[in-house]
């Protein structure tokens, strides 16, 4: 597990991050309950204080009249040791008596009001107590201003809000401890998967067998999957390795025969027949090394070139030519009937003529008379067809499989056509079989899927 | 804040101030060690023969410091505090004056002193690390010996307002106390005096029955009574009558046993202190074992220092005293004072109670035989 990404880590950094958010947000919340809570404790403080300063606001002398009850100034300062303020104003707003001149606040006529502001450079809890006089002759109305610094309060607060924050501390801890554990739990079949494939027997191929949880199931499924495919492609190679070495020892066999044979007849007549009986079967020979050395290149998925933008129409033309002297000498017509423009396509242009090439020389192969190479735009096709005499219906797919041969007769090695589906299914064609339009004979065609510039 | 501040001014001119006779002298220190830099400047309401021997002490131990000690009324101190325009801008503010004093700290003029001494100091006698208390000063009676020898002595208010009942016509014009209106500390006294006590009235009614006369300075009346026109004096301030009485021997000083008041000086640091170190250094004399036992040996103010107990020290005078002692509590309950309506309504009270124990007594001299 490398540290830059693993599947713990991401777990633990995405359920650890939201916590930390939650506690964060958690402890903002604490805190600003801490304060309500020490405001509306030392609230009533002020609530206290303004009041028993209102009880002694009489009317005298024609105007207001207070005899400041000291108690009350007493009952402002706690423990903390506040600064306290306090003030008298008529209805007009005007300053009675006081030790300092205190902002009124804004706000209903006869509540209550407290607030925090601003005054000398110091941090004020303000209360406003709106009154009137209660007396026979005098209704008018006063406000009393009381205010002290926040010490007491910020105390408090502070107090509170460190109760809170060691509780949500120790829950942040247990919320973790349980995370680490849970994702450890979660994460355990994922070890045990690991270490099943990394102590298996290397060249076995069984599938893996272990009680998995349904997401890591359906991996082991695929890779279960995965090793029956290997499975069958190794039976495939055993089948052509044996095809192959038998196909190659049938000709060395008759090879060796016929020089025995030769050797002992004394006519060199004899031995000249020999020897060219011998020659044409080493050509065949080695065209069949040849065709299964590329149909091994064409099968091995490491060693694909990268495809070119080439033209259908060019590559048709260039396995036409390769392939018209040939068919001469065996008295065949070869026609290509191709478009003026080009037929742009991305591939390996020696693989398609190869493919080409093949269908050509199976068809002269197998007894046509006339053959035609065809080249069709929208979506590119390329089509051999021929005049010979054809693949019954049912067992055309057979013949797509290496060592197929569709008649005994003939000398054809049975790959040509597995050559063609290799080459087909490296282009991402799609290879059909079809009967030819004169009624006899075979029509391959390969049709080009999509990626046309 | 100017209309507070202008209403404050009309009261403090009011309130006349404590010491005056005695204002306006200064001291001077020189620095006798180390670069002569400018002075430490002290403003205090101390008059400078009580104030002296202290200072010398405090230079004596710190000879690179230069002291200048301005001795102001205690008026003259709050208004040159206010008054930015003053220069210099004294380091270290001392005053009898609780209510102004803690006027200033509760506006935040003062700046915290964080030192062990403060920490140290009893939290009855300072308020919020910025206003220390360094004295402890009993409000006393002082009376002249013949007095105790014709009508027994005087320990108590009890004593004094039963004295003043029944010697109304020996005493007339003889008793001098402060006169409220016109005198701070007067003020003071009786503002505390009538939270103490409702019975305090009954002494002011007493007060106005033999024709007290209404002084404004201790020295006054002390004065008055070294050269006999008054037989008894009430509500002196202890430390100057204690300094007095020892040349005048015919004097006699009691400290009330049923309550007996005690004024503390307050001193505390602005927080545009020019020379805080320094300010700092002072301060931590004052409050420290060293300072206090200078103040309890050298002068008559009365030390605080929770770890002296020798004569003139709170803790002497507690012993002696116990519950009896009431010092007058550092906190907003001062601000109340300076209250210009509060101090209308007591001084109506008070000449109301005074004036009625005038007018009872002409009554009763007319109807007796």
């Amino acid at each position: 597990m490398k540290a830059t990404d693993s599947l713990y880590r991401r777990l633990i950094t995405w359920l650890l991050l939201p916590l930390l958010g939650l506690g964060a947000l958690m402890l903002m919340q604490a805190y600003r309950s801490a304060h309500d809570a020490a405001d509306r404790a030392y609230d009533r403080l002020l609530e206290a204080a303004s009041l028993a300063i209102a009880e002694q606001v009489k009317w005298q002398d024609a105007q207001l009249w207070l005899d400041l009850p000291p108690a009350a100034l007493e009952m402002l300062a706690t423990d903390a040791e506040e600064r306290v303020f306090y003030a008298l104003y008529d209805n007009h707003g005007r300053f009675i008596t006081g030790n300092a001149d205190l902002p009124a606040l804004p706000g209903g006529d006869d509540s209550l009001r407290f607030a925090d502001t601003r005054w000398h450079d110091m941090t004020l809890r303000v209360g406003v107590r709106p009154a009137r006089l209660d007396s026979w002759s005098q209704r008018e109305r006063f406000e009393v201003r009381v205010a002290h610094t926040r010490e007491g309060r910020d105390q408090l607060t502070w107090s509170l809000f460190t109760g809170s924050a060691s509780r949500i501390a120790l829950m942040a801890l247990l919320a973790i401890a349980v995370v680490l554990l849970a994702i450890r739990i979660a994460l355990a079949p994922l070890t045990r998967l690991r270490r099943a494939i990394r102590h298996r027997d290397p060249r076995t191929l069984a599938p893996l067998d272990l009680p998995l949880p349904r997401e890591l199931a359906e991996l082991r499924e695929t890779l279960n999957e995965l090793l029956a495919r290997m499975r069958r492609v190794r039976a495939n190679q055993e089948r052509f390795i044996g095809d192959a070495s038998h196909q190659l020892r049938t000709p060395l066999a008759g090879l060796s025969a016929r020089a025995e044979l030769a050797l002992r007849q004394p006519e060199p007549a004899a031995w000249r027949s020999a020897l060219e009986t011998i020659q044409a079967s080493s050509a065949r020979t080695a065209r069949l090394a040849v065709q299964l050395l590329s149909l091994t290149r064409l099968n091995n998925p490491e060693a694909t070139p990268a495809p070119a933008t080439l033209d259908l129409v060019a590559v048709a033309r260039n396995a036409t030519r390769d392939a018209f002297a040939a068919c001469h000498r065996a008295g065949i017509a070869l026609d290509l009937d191709a478009p003026d423009a080009i037929v742009a396509l991305a591939g390996i242009d020696w693989q398609l003529e190869e493919a080409l090439n093949n269908l050509i020389d199976n068809a002269r192969r197998y007894g046509a008379h006339h053959v035609t190479v065809r080249v069709k735009a929208d979506p590119p096709r390329l089509q051999v067809e021929d005049d010979g005499p054809g693949i019954p219906a049912e067992k055309r797919l057979l013949m797509l499989r290496p060592f197929h041969r569709g008649a005994e007769t003939g000398d054809g090695s049975g790959l040509g056509l597995a050559i063609v589906d290799s080459i087909a299914r490296g282009h991402g064609a799609r290879l059909t079989l079809d009967d030819s339009r004169h009624g006899r004979g075979l029509c391959v065609t390969m049709t080009f899927q999509g990626d046309r510039e | 804040m100017s209309l507070v501040a202008a209403l404050l001014a009309t009261v403090l001119l009011a309130l006349s101030p404590l010491e005056s006779a005695f204002a306006q002298s200064r001291l001077d220190f020189p620095a006798r060690a180390g670069r002569p830099g400018e002075p430490l400047v002290i403003n205090g309401a101390l008059d400078t023969p009580l104030i002296a021997p202290l200072l010398e002490d405090f230079h004596h131990r710190n000879p690179d410091l230069a002291l200048r000690y301005n001795n102001l009324t205690t008026l003259a101190i709050y208004r040159d505090f206010l008054d930015d325009d003053v220069t210099p801008r004294p380091d270290v503010v001392l005053s009898s004056a609780m209510p102004w004093q803690y006027r200033l700290a509760n506006d935040g003029h003062a700046q915290p002193l964080a030192s062990e001494a403060a920490r140290r100091w009893p939290a009855w006698a300072r308020w919020r690390h910025e206003l220390f208390a360094f004295t402890f000063e009993p409000v006393v009676i002082v009376y002249r010996r013949e007095l105790a020898e014709r009508f027994g002595a005087v320990t108590s208010h009890a004593d004094l307002v039963d004295l003043l009942t029944g010697h109304r016509r020996a005493l007339r014009g003889r008793v001098v106390t402060y006169d409220p209106a016109t005198s701070g500390a007067g003020y003071t006294y009786a503002i505390e005096e009538a939270r103490l006590s409702p019975r305090y009235w009954e002494l002011v009614n007493a007060l106005g029955g033999v024709d007290t006369v209404l002084a404004g300075t201790t020295r006054d009346m002390l004065e008055g009574l070294a050269d006999g026109r008054y037989l008894i004096g009430y509500n002196l301030l202890g430390s100057y009558a204690r300094d007095f009485v020892r040349e005048h021997p015919e004097l006699e000083i009691a400290v009330p046993d049923d309550y007996a008041l005690v004024t503390q000086r307050l001193a505390f640091i602005p927080r545009d202190a020019p020379h805080p170190m320094a300010a700092r250094r002072f301060l931590d004399y004052l409050l420290g074992e060293a300072g206090q036992r200078a103040i309890s040996e050298l002068t008559t103010l009365g030390a605080i220092h929770p770890a002296l107990d020798g004569p003139g020290t709170a803790n002497a005078l507690r012993q002696r005293l116990g519950d009896a002692l009431r010092p007058i509590r550092i906190g907003p309950g001062l601000l109340a004072t300076l209250d210009r309506l509060k101090r209308e309504a007591l001084l109506t009270r008070w000449t109301r109670e005074f004036q009625r124990g005038t007018i009872a007594a002409d009554t009763r001299d007319e109807t007796s035989p």
